[in-house]
């Protein structure tokens, strides 16, 4: 219950409303207490005075000289009204008619008189202890006497009770409405969080394309649901992405299957010559090697497209990296006629990881041969630029049509299919490049003329 | 029969036409979307089978034209794409049926002989003209309960007449059904083959089957 976020607002100003109402409640409550009690403690001790000025002492007695009228008001045995005069060690004096058999208790007396409410007869009584004083406005001779009113207040406490119970009834009323429009209004203001996580909810891997409406949701929220179609845009990407590679895998892998199978199947439908077996064999093979191929390269792609990845980082010596690419690549630079122009002497060196780079670089020079014209020209140079060293690779090949050049990192991405399919080439080497690289921190730069040839430009961190 | 296939990979398409011509079909071949349209524009043929992906123009873009052309040929998609989706979206476009890559040989066989058969008025893979029979299948023709023996050209010529049967069929047409468009449409080698089905199929019986038509051509006829 308390995991929402609606109960939480509601019982936070629940328990903020029920403190102030009880405060609210106990102030009003305890001002009506002590005004009640005031003002009978005033007419209790206005008694008292009266009564100290009626009495006569001398050395033998005491004496009072009560009115019929005072003596009227206290006769009664029913009446609410008593008084009782002790001597200061307890003695009892007089005593009026209306107390009966009951006593007033007497009280220590500490200043000018002591009240005090008690049980009297099963009523509530408030009494006063007055002491008459032996100077000041009484002038009373008796002042070894204690002078004790009292008053039944029980119909004062029913009063108060009733206020009190009013009081108790009014906050729990309002407790009550409260938690409920309380409860209401949270609910209205969780109602866009509602709608946006139920959008969520409808968003999945099929339905990618659906966004949170930001033009309905209050301003609080709108960053949160601007940041959710942001990370959806994204993701609908990726799986865009993911389902064109996996349905451009296939269809590659596929097609050199079609082709091992019906050369398989049409040479095994009747009885051949062997050189009919031979070619049929011939295709076959050729079929595997490409997949063989494919396989492996996509192999590749996972392993440095997966950033779990960690490259064996040391300092290594860009011109040797490339020095190899070469020698891998001469044999079939040479069968095109291709010249390779290299300077030499020149030292450069950066943090990577060996074989990853030499990927790297045997597939851009790789691309830089197959798709180059017979007898054309390969021009390799290295630089310092801004802590990066930048490797060039410029040929005069066939060129990547500008409307193109963005998708050259895409996987099976290739500018000519047939012609690059006669070359051998699968469209997986620049994105193979594209990941090494990205994981080195580094980038590469292509600028390319139909017709006239390619410059890729590696840049990456100088050690 | 005269097929169309257009496939970019060469290798396949090679090894298709092959084993379809091996069968008795006349094959063109179309190596990408460009030729492939130009080709199911402009050359007649009984069958189109038509890979998907395709450069320069894909086989849907190629379907869909055709269609819009009202050229109402059967189309038999070929893809490497095997989803549902795939598959809706190119009989939507008027495919008449489909096969995922990789396939087997036989399977398309199958549904060649069905897409052909289906605008004849033949339901099973057997044709009967009187007491003629042909199996489309195992490409046995009977007569009589008798075997005769055909070579794949002449049995593709007397296929045809049979799918086609009491149709008047010009020699023009026989042989544009029977031969790839690099066949030179002038030669006589219809009559040569008519004569050898004739003497082999005829020969011996009393009914007649082949009929000459003065100045139009030949017919089969119940």
């Amino acid at each position: 219950m308390l995991s929402s976020i609606k109960a939480r607002i509601v019982l936070f100003y629940l328990v903020i409303l029920l403190v102030t109402l009880s405060a609210m409640g106990a102030l009003l409550y305890f001002s009506l207490h002590r005004i009640v009690h005031a003002s009978i403690d005033s007419s209790l001790l206005s008694r008292a005075k009266a009564l100290a000025t009626l009495i006569r002492e001398d050395d033998r007695e005491t004496e009072f000289q009560f009115s019929d009228d005072v003596m009227w008001e206290y006769s009664s045995p029913k009446s609410t009204n008593y008084f009782q005069i002790r001597r200061v060690d307890g003695a009892t004096i007089e005593k009026s008619a209306s107390l009966g058999d009951a006593e007033l208790p007497l009280h220590p007396v500490a200043g000018p008189a002591a009240f005090q409410t008690i049980l009297l007869k099963g009523r509530m009584v408030r009494t006063v202890d007055f002491p008459v004083p032996k100077e000041g406005e009484i002038k009373s001779p008796g002042h070894n006497i204690v002078i004790q009113c009292a008053e039944n207040i029980d119909d004062r406490i029913t009063l108060l009770n009733a206020f009190g119970i009013v009081l108790v009834v009014s906050v729990l009323f309002i407790m009550i409405l409260s938690a409920s429009g309380g409860f209401f209004i949270a609910k209205k203001a969780m109602k866009p969080i509602r709608d946006i996580s139920g959008t969520i909810d409808r968003i999945s891997e099929t339905n990618l394309s659906e966004r949170i409406d930001e033009a309905h949701i209050p301003d609080e929220l709108k960053n949160i649901a601007s940041s959710f179609n942001r990370a959806f845009g994204s993701l609908e990407r990726a799986f865009g992405r993911q389902r064109q590679f996996v349905s451009d895998a296939s269809h590659e892998l596929k097609t050199p299957l079609a082709v091992i199978i019906a050369h398989g199947e049409i040479a095994l439908r009747k009885d051949r010559d062997p050189r009919d077996y031979k070619i049929a064999i011939a295709a076959m093979m050729e079929a595997a090697r490409m997949m063989s191929l494919i396989i492996e390269k996509l192999l590749k792609l996972a392993r440095f497209s997966s950033d779990r990845f960690t490259l064996q980082m040391e300092d290594v010596r860009l011109d040797g990296i490339i020095d190899r690419s070469l020698k891998l690549l001469r044999p079939l630079a040479g069968e095109k006629g291709i010249a390779i122009a290299m300077p030499a002497g020149e030292k450069y060196t950066v943090r990577g990881d060996s074989e990853a780079l030499l990927e790297t670089f045997v597939n851009i020079l790789d691309n830089a041969i197959k798709y180059n014209v017979p007898g054309g020209r390969i021009a390799i140079s290295m630089r310092k630029d801004g802590g990066f060293i930048v490797t060039e690779i410029a040929d005069t090949g066939i060129g990547i049509p500008e409307t193109d050049l963005e998708k050259v990192f895409d996987r099976f991405y290739r500018v000519d299919k047939s012609r690059s399919r006669q070359s051998g080439g699968i469209g997986l080497g620049l994105s193979i490049s594209g990941e090494i690289v990205r994981l080195h921190e580094g980038r590469i730069k292509i600028k390319s003329k139909d017709n006239e040839g390619t410059v890729v430009s590696v840049y990456l961190k100088e050690s | 029969m005269h097929l169309l296939l257009v496939e970019d990979e060469k290798s396949l398409a090679d090894i298709i036409k092959r084993g379809l011509e091996e069968e008795g079909y006349a094959v063109d071949v179309a190596y990408d979307g460009e030729e492939g349209l130009f080709m199911a524009q402009n050359e007649p043929s009984d069958l189109i089978i038509l890979d998907i992906m395709l450069p320069l123009i894909d086989g849907l873009a190629i379907l869909k034209r055709i269609r819009k052309k009202g050229i109402r040929t059967p189309v038999l998609l070929l893809t490497a794409r095997g989803t549902v989706a795939d598959k809706v979206t190119g009989l939507d476009d008027g495919a008449d049926d489909y096969l995922s890559k990789p396939f087997s040989f036989e399977e398309l066989l199958a549904r060649i002989r069905a897409l052909l058969r289906r605008d004849a008025d033949v339901k099973t893979a057997v044709i009967g003209v009187e007491d003629l029979t042909i199996d489309m299948a195992s490409h046995q023709v009977h007569r009589g309960g008798r075997e005769i023996q055909l070579s794949a050209r002449e049995y593709a010529l007397l296929e045809y007449m049979a799918l086609n049967k009491n149709k008047a069929l010009s020699r023009t047409a026989l042989s544009e059904h029977l031969y790839d468009h690099d066949f030179d449409l002038d030669s006589n080698v219809i009559d040569v083959f008519i004569n050898r089905i004739r003497n082999k199929v005829d020969r011996g019986f009393q009914k007649s089957l082949i009929h000459t038509l003065r100045g139009t051509g030949y017919m089969l006829k119940e």
